[in-house]
């Protein structure tokens, strides 16, 4: 009798440690790039899935009941903040029913917590100013020390929600590491090129990568944030452009071209669109974080003179 | 000591020397002077100036950059750093609604104006607690003056898909019942809304209970609510005993929400609706405490909603339909006190709208709509409108509307008192909305 408890407790006790070993997280992210830094790190003991697609403006995302279901089920929702997914989250949050992934639940994780934040505005901010950021600029996956922080916190963050997963996570980490520093080796020379070279960017979004680049933007399309260039802003970005020698204006895919366009006919310019996320481009590509900044970072060296 | 004096005169010495040397031309000597001291002042200056830089460039550069990041010191990886409401304040906001009505024979508005301020909307929103989130939304207007619009308290940890409610809500009752009217893509609600809720729609004070599920691997909602009455009671009608003396005599809805996403640009919503309960109808032979009795309605109705909108050109390209239809069913013969004739509708009454807009720009969208109805109030009189309406938004916090709207229906009918008797009728409304503070995104 006693032989055969000891048999039962063992083979519970098996059960037990396999259940916990197939255990995995699933995981929400509000855009492509948080997912694929996710994987990176949980591997095949999470599941992930993006609400946002990488050529998608993450400003405006539709909350779809479909994304509803899946945040329902969700064990981690991992979001830029900094109140980039302001327009859509609050409903997609509420009407999940999910405390787990509510503000204040085990799998709330707002990613801008574990990164420096560039432009924080100083004194006052009203709507007056565009579409401004109270708390910051949101674009910060750009800069791949932060890809390295953004890395490190979901290692923190699923290692205390599957703590068995802890020597998988923090292997995960070191790898990702690894390869971003062998490719920041061969981005070196481009990095050298683009460094100082005057750009225009459309939006704010490229700020965190002239950071870590170096390159300069001289000018924005946008006169505000989220604000369409009227022609007095284009007439003096022009004026700008002339001035400093600047010849890319950098863009998103998900802005009209039209204006930029204009813009680089009268200055000698070429415009630039470069994908901000992963899979920006057409057919999922570029696949993953290393691979975009790699992108970005060929694209524009190759067009600067 | 000697060893010391010894230096310190040799040194003198030699000091003294090229100092002897310059005493015979003084003017040189003070020019040398002004030199020096000018080249020593811009020398302080640039170091000035290069300090000053150096000052800004360390305050302005947002971290040290070293071959292995390293966390900001008050945002270490566990995503821990200062609150951004610490004082936790809720949500305040406020949505201004005007309207214009230039129609060309006279304002076609209750009040008859021509310029009004339809609402002012103010909302208070926040977390109560770990368990619940509160939502009060105050309307000002010219003619309700202040009213409860919305004050709900919202469950946010049941969990397994489980919400509950209670409190004053918008009745989940069709498609477009639940979006706040100055939210709405055109000027008013559809007729069909107007006519057999209130021109604001359906509200309801009451318990709501809901459950999201997807059994067949998409979306759906189940939602039921108990409210104390259906829809508002005329002031006009008094009746014997409250509606809701009896349970039965409650307001009870039932709304069931199916999704689909056709691709990542295509999706749509088909759902079914029914509310009942019973509603003060006006007898005839009545007196002036006693001109009404409380007889069952019931409405049912189903909606579909088509969107497309292009993930990549989303900002600038998309499309909406909408359609509802909804049936009233009237009890047929109520009883009424001896000696009094009912005199509230004996018919079931359909009505329907649909609706499409297109967006033309990133600003500017295109819609046009058409209703059609029998109205309850005029014995089922046919009721026809179509709308052409252009929606401009400046920004996500203002809205601007211009809509023409041509009716044909039957002469005069009671709910459109200022109307007149035409059966042809053109109106043209404008409407400026403006919003004020964090307005809560409303749901999809």
């Amino acid at each position: 009798m006693t032989r055969s408890l000891h048999a039962l407790a063992l083979a519970a006790a098996l059960a037990a440690g396999a259940t916990g070993a197939q255990a995995t997280l699933k995981v929400m992210t509000s855009t492509t790039d948080l997912a694929d830094l996710a994987k990176a790190v949980g591997g095949s003991r999470i599941t992930v899935s993006s609400i946002g697609a990488g050529y998608q403006d993450p400003h405006f995302v539709e909350a779809k009941p479909s994304f509803i279901v899946k945040l329902q089920q969700a064990d981690v929702w991992a979001f830029v903040g900094l109140d980039l997914e302001i327009g859509w989250m609050p409903v997609l949050l509420d009407g999940a029913r999910n405390p787990n992934i509510k503000m204040g639940g085990s799998g709330y994780i707002d990613v801008s917590r574990a990164v420096p934040v560039l432009d924080i505005p100083s004194g006052n901010v009203d709507r007056s100013q565009g579409d401004v950021h109270p708390l910051g600029n949101p674009h910060y996956w750009l800069d791949p020390d932060n890809a390295k922080r953004i890395v490190a916190l979901f290692r923190a963050r699923f290692t205390d929600l599957d703590p068995s997963g802890a020597p998988v996570y923090a292997a995960n980490e070191a790898k990702f590491d690894a390869s971003l520093d062998s490719a920041e080796k061969t981005w070196a020379p481009m990095l050298a090129k683009i460094k100082g070279k005057p750009i225009v960017a459309w939006h704010t979004s490229w700020r965190y990568f002239a950071e870590y680049s170096g390159v300069n933007i001289v000018a924005f399309m946008e006169p505000k944030p989220g604000v369409p260039p009227s022609p007095s802003h284009l007439a003096g970005v022009i004026q700008t452009m002339k001035r400093t020698g600047a010849k890319v204006i950098v863009m998103e895919p998900f802005y009209d071209k039209k204006m930029a366009d204009f813009v680089a006919d009268k200055t000698g310019a070429k415009v630039l669109i470069l994908p901000p996320s992963v899979g920006g481009l057409k057919d999922g590509d570029p696949p993953n974080y290393i691979a975009l900044m790699t992108y970005d970072i060929t694209q524009l060296a190759d067009s600067l003179p | 000591m000697r060893h010391h004096t010894l230096i310190f005169i040799a040194g003198s010495a030699l000091l003294a020397a090229p100092l002897a040397a310059q005493q015979p031309d003084s003017a040189a000597r003070a020019k040398a002077r002004a030199d020096s001291v000018a080249r020593a002042d811009s020398v302080a200056r640039e170091d000035s100036i290069r300090t000053v830089r150096e000052i800004e460039r360390i305050q302005n550069e947002p971290r040290k950059r070293d071959s292995v990041p390293k966390p900001p010191p008050q945002s270490p990886a566990t995503g821990v750093g200062a609150p951004t409401n610490p004082r936790m304040l809720p949500d305040f906001s406020a949505v201004v609604d005007l309207v214009a009505d230039l129609s060309p024979h006279s304002s076609t508005q209750p009040d008859g104006r021509r310029f009004s301020v339809r609402e002012v909307e103010l909302a208070v929103q926040a977390a109560i607690d770990p368990y619940f989130r509160g939502d009060v939304f105050l309307g000002f207007d010219d003619l309700e003056k202040v009213a409860v619009e919305e004050a709900a308290l919202t469950t946010t940890s049941l969990g397994n898909g489980f919400e509950a409610r209670a409190g004053r809500y918008r009745m989940p009752v069709g498609k477009i019942n639940t979006t706040h009217r100055h939210d709405l893509h055109y000027v008013e609600y559809p007729y069909v809304i107007q006519e057999f809720f209130s021109p604001e729609g359906l509200r309801g004070t009451g318990i709501w209970g809901s459950k999201i599920f997807s059994p067949f691997g998409f979306y759906q909602e189940f939602i039921v609510t108990m409210v104390d009455a259906f829809g508002e009671s005329p002031d006009s009608l008094f009746v014997r005993d409250p509606a809701n003396k009896t349970l039965s005599g409650l307001g009870y809805s039932a709304r069931l929400r199916n999704y689909w996403d056709f691709s990542q640009d295509k999706n749509m919503e088909w759902s079914f609706s029914a509310v009942t309960g019973k509603r003060p109808q006006p007898i005839s032979g009545g007196s002036d405490t006693l001109n009404a009795v409380n007889v069952q309605q019931t409405v049912v109705g189903t909606d579909v909603t088509y969107r497309w909108r292009p993930l990549k050109q989303g900002l600038y390209e998309s499309f909406l339909l909408q359609a509802e239809f909804m049936y009233q069913i009237n009890q047929k013969n109520p009883a009424v006190p001896t000696g009094t004739t009912y005199a509230g509708p004996t018919s079931d009454y359909p009505g329907a709208y649909v609706f499409g807009r297109y967006q033309m720009s990133q600003r500017n969208f295109l819609g046009a709509r058409y209703d059609w109805l029998k109205d309850p109030e005029n014995d089922g009189a046919p009721f026809n409108a179509v709308s052409l309406i252009w929606e401009f938004f400046p920004s996500e916090f203002s809205k601007l509307i211009a809509e023409y709207q041509y009716i044909s229906r039957a002469g005069y009918q009671p709910s459109f008192p200022t109307y007149g008797t035409d059966p042809r009728l053109s109106r043209l409304l404008l409407q400026a909305t403006f919003a004020l503070g964090p307005h809560k995104p409303h749901a999809f």
